[in-house]
């Protein structure tokens, strides 16, 4: 029980990051950027490389969020705030464009191959009978550290309170004297940011390769719709459902089903678990689980 | 119609006018492996074989008296790309014969399409079961897993470990592999307690490596590839899944390279044999030319595919198609001795015999064991 609980937190970690980033740009300017879970493999790969360059860890996982965020912004601008004046449709299509042209740059720079941080590993510690290792508290660290500062971003900031001004009503923000392109461009910077580091610490507790993006994009967006789309920290809420499921599908023993003594579903049945979810809230509870003041497109 | 018909005939005859010297002054062969991605530690291998039989063969007077060529194109690890390269050397360069790929997953889908376009293919890696549903054109010189997990499974038994968990990658390869071992162990009064199948390519098995610690079995027998496997064996490091019983490669020169040393510590396996007898020419080559030893076992089976093909182009007398499958059969029966040993062919041509050899990890090396 305690493991399924530690595995399940371990699994929200690897969703929190992205969906939560994914869910505050939406909340803004109202399409859901696919391409995000490709920032975080940008930021993953970046910070690889800046660690082989001799920085070390600490200092390359700012670097290459800041990176990432300024990326994320470059895009914005260049891309995404013409397409958005077609509609939020274009967009969120030409995300999806992106997101592949990503990938493919991925796969010419670094090939099909699995890469890893340089990081001493050590054998998981014993909690309670269940196993945590150094890495999967570190980057459990940094996500509620990187999640408690967005947080205290959008609730104690000046910004924070723009963000959520533009958010709630852009036209009335705007007539108000905030300056809403600073205010989304801050957002995309921030959402950059998250996405990096989430791909950054899926990395530190595995590998990452160029598919860590697609197989990321169903959960976090499962995630970001059950946390209620515009909603950033019901994503978080989100992210811990689907692990949750995903964790039951793939450590409880069947066997008592078909009369063995073990039957495991396969591994890759985890995905299934975060569509099946995934559809039914669309079909019964299309705003997520928390209201938002946040209308959907 | 009428316009685009003469367009073509000229493109046709100019093509044809390209190709035609080029096709007279070498005997040009074809290779598909991996030379990037999960595998390109064997692929090279694969390469440096193939590189120098062809050295050998030419500093023999070549072909029937032409100098002999490989085109070596990159299977990437991807079934797609790998077709779309043998598709470029059976259209393109007009290779007689394609020698490919690494991995049955990879291999089956390619051999498919050679078959289709009826260019003879033989398959210098793979070991699947499936392999031999290729057809009628593709041959192996490598045994498949029906022969290996029998060599396995008496490893397994003879190490007193009667429970195993099995855990192999899933594609033709690993499913054959898992079934044919279960079979074998079954057969010599062992047990599987689980047989996991695992995607490649994920960042983390950590939920896979959980499902075969919960059966807790007397050893974790397993399959997969380069980095793949290097993942696989940190995260048992990382989660106590070593400390709790011993793990079994089959087939371990795919992932020992791969591997840091802290993390296979105790590890032994199998593998196909690197050489045979006679084979001593070719080891000694290979270090003088590379100042290393082999990468992996699959080497000498890439550098005998292509001693097969260039003697057999010798028996037909020419790189005619038909010519060329009579004359590989007729091989396969009489039996052909390259670096891996005796190649003999049975009647789907699959071979009937190889080495087989068992292996411990100490320190970074793989060593052999009696």
């Amino acid at each position: 029980m305690i493991q399924f609980l530690i595995d399940t937190i371990i699994r929200a970690l690897d969703l929190a990051l992205i969906a939560v980033a994914l869910s505050g740009v939406y909340s803004l300017i109202k399409f859901p950027n696919v391409a995000l879970v490709q920032y975080a493999v940008v930021g993953a790969f970046v910070g690889m490389l800046l660690q082989q360059a001799g920085l070390p860890l600490v200092l390359a996982l700012p670097v290459s969020a800041i990176f990432v965020g300024l990326v994320a912004v470059i895009f914005n601008v260049l891309l995404f705030e013409r397409l958005l004046t077609e509609g939020s449709a274009i967009a969120l299509i030409g995300s999806l464009a992106l997101s592949m042209i990503l990938s493919a740059v991925f796969l010419l720079a670094f090939g099909p191959a699995a890469y890893r941080f340089d990081l001493a590993v050590a054998p998981a510690m014993r909690v309670l009978g269940a196993r945590i290792t150094v890495h999967q508290l570190s980057t459990l660290a940094i996500t509620v550290a990187a999640l408690g500062g967005f947080a205290a971003i959008l609730f104690f900031t000046r910004l924070g309170r723009e963000m959520r001004a533009t958010a709630t009503n852009k036209v009335l923000a705007s007539a108000s004297g905030i300056d809403t392109r600073r205010v989304i461009n801050a957002t995309v910077f921030l959402s950059g940011v998250l996405a990096a580091l989430g791909g950054m610490t899926l990395a530190m507790r595995g590998s990452v390769s160029i598919d860590l993006g697609t197989q990321m994009l169903l959960p976090v967006f499962a995630a970001a719709i059950l946390g209620g789309l515009g909603n950033a920290l019901g994503a978080i809420a989100g992210a811990l459902v689907i692990s949750a499921a995903e964790t039951f599908v793939t450590n409880t023993n069947f066997g008592v089903l078909t009369g063995t003594d073990f039957l495991f579903l396969p591994a890759s049945y985890a995905q299934t678990a975060s569509f099946a979810l995934l559809v039914g809230f669309l079909l019964l509870r299309p705003s997520g689980l928390f209201t938002s003041e946040v209308s959907r497109v | 119609m009428t316009r685009t018909t003469p367009a073509l005939a000229t493109l046709l005859a100019a093509t044809t006018l390209l190709s035609a010297p080029a096709a007279l002054a070498e005997i040009t062969l074809g290779a598909v492996i991996p030379l990037s991605g999960s595998n390109a530690t064997p692929g090279e291998d694969q390469r440096r074989g193939i590189e120098i039989a062809v050295k050998e063969i030419n500093a023999a007077g070549g072909v029937l008296g032409e100098p002999l060529k490989v085109i070596v194109e990159d299977s990437a690890g991807k079934p797609q790309t790998a077709i779309d390269a043998a598709r470029k050397l059976v259209t393109v360069d007009e290779v007689p014969l394609v020698i490919g790929s690494y991995s049955s997953g990879i291999t089956l889908p390619m051999g498919e399409y050679l078959v289709q376009e009826g260019i003879p293919h033989l398959n210098p890696a793979s070991t699947s079961g499936l392999v031999r549903n290729i057809g009628d054109s593709s041959f192996s010189m490598v045994g498949l897993d029906n022969v290996s997990t029998e060599f396995a499974a008496k490893e397994v038994i003879a190490n007193g470990w009667k429970n195993v968990a099995v855990l192999a990658v899933n594609n033709a390869f690993g499913q054959g592999v898992a079934q044919e071992f279960q079979k074998h162990l079954e057969a010599m009064g062992g047990g599987v307690k689980t047989s996991v199948l695992f995607t490649g390519g994920q960042p983390s098995y950590r939920r896979e490596l959980q499902q075969l610690e919960a059966t807790d079995p007397d050893a974790y027998v397993f399959t997969a590839y380069g980095t793949d496997a290097a993942l696989i064996m940190q995260e048992s490091f990382e989660l106590g899944l070593q400390e709790d019983a011993p793990w079994y490669s089959i087939l371990i020169t795919m992932m020992n390279k791969d591997t840091a040393p802290e993390f296979k510590q105790g590890l032994s396996g199998m593998d196909v044999g690197y050489l045979g007898a006679g084979g001593e020419g070719y080891a000694a080559t290979y270090e003088a030319d590379y100042g290393e030893t082999f990468l992996s076992a699959y080497g000498g089976y890439a550098h005998d595919a292509v001693l097969f093909a260039a003697k057999a182009i010798e028996k037909a007398g020419s790189t005619d198609k038909q010519a060329l499958l009579t004359a590989i059969r007729a091989l396969g029966d009489e039996g052909f001795t390259g670096a891996t040993g005796e190649i003999k062919l049975d009647a789907n041509g699959q071979r009937m015999s190889q080495p087989y050899l068992k292996f411990k990890v100490e320190g970074n090396d793989l060593v052999q064991m009696d």
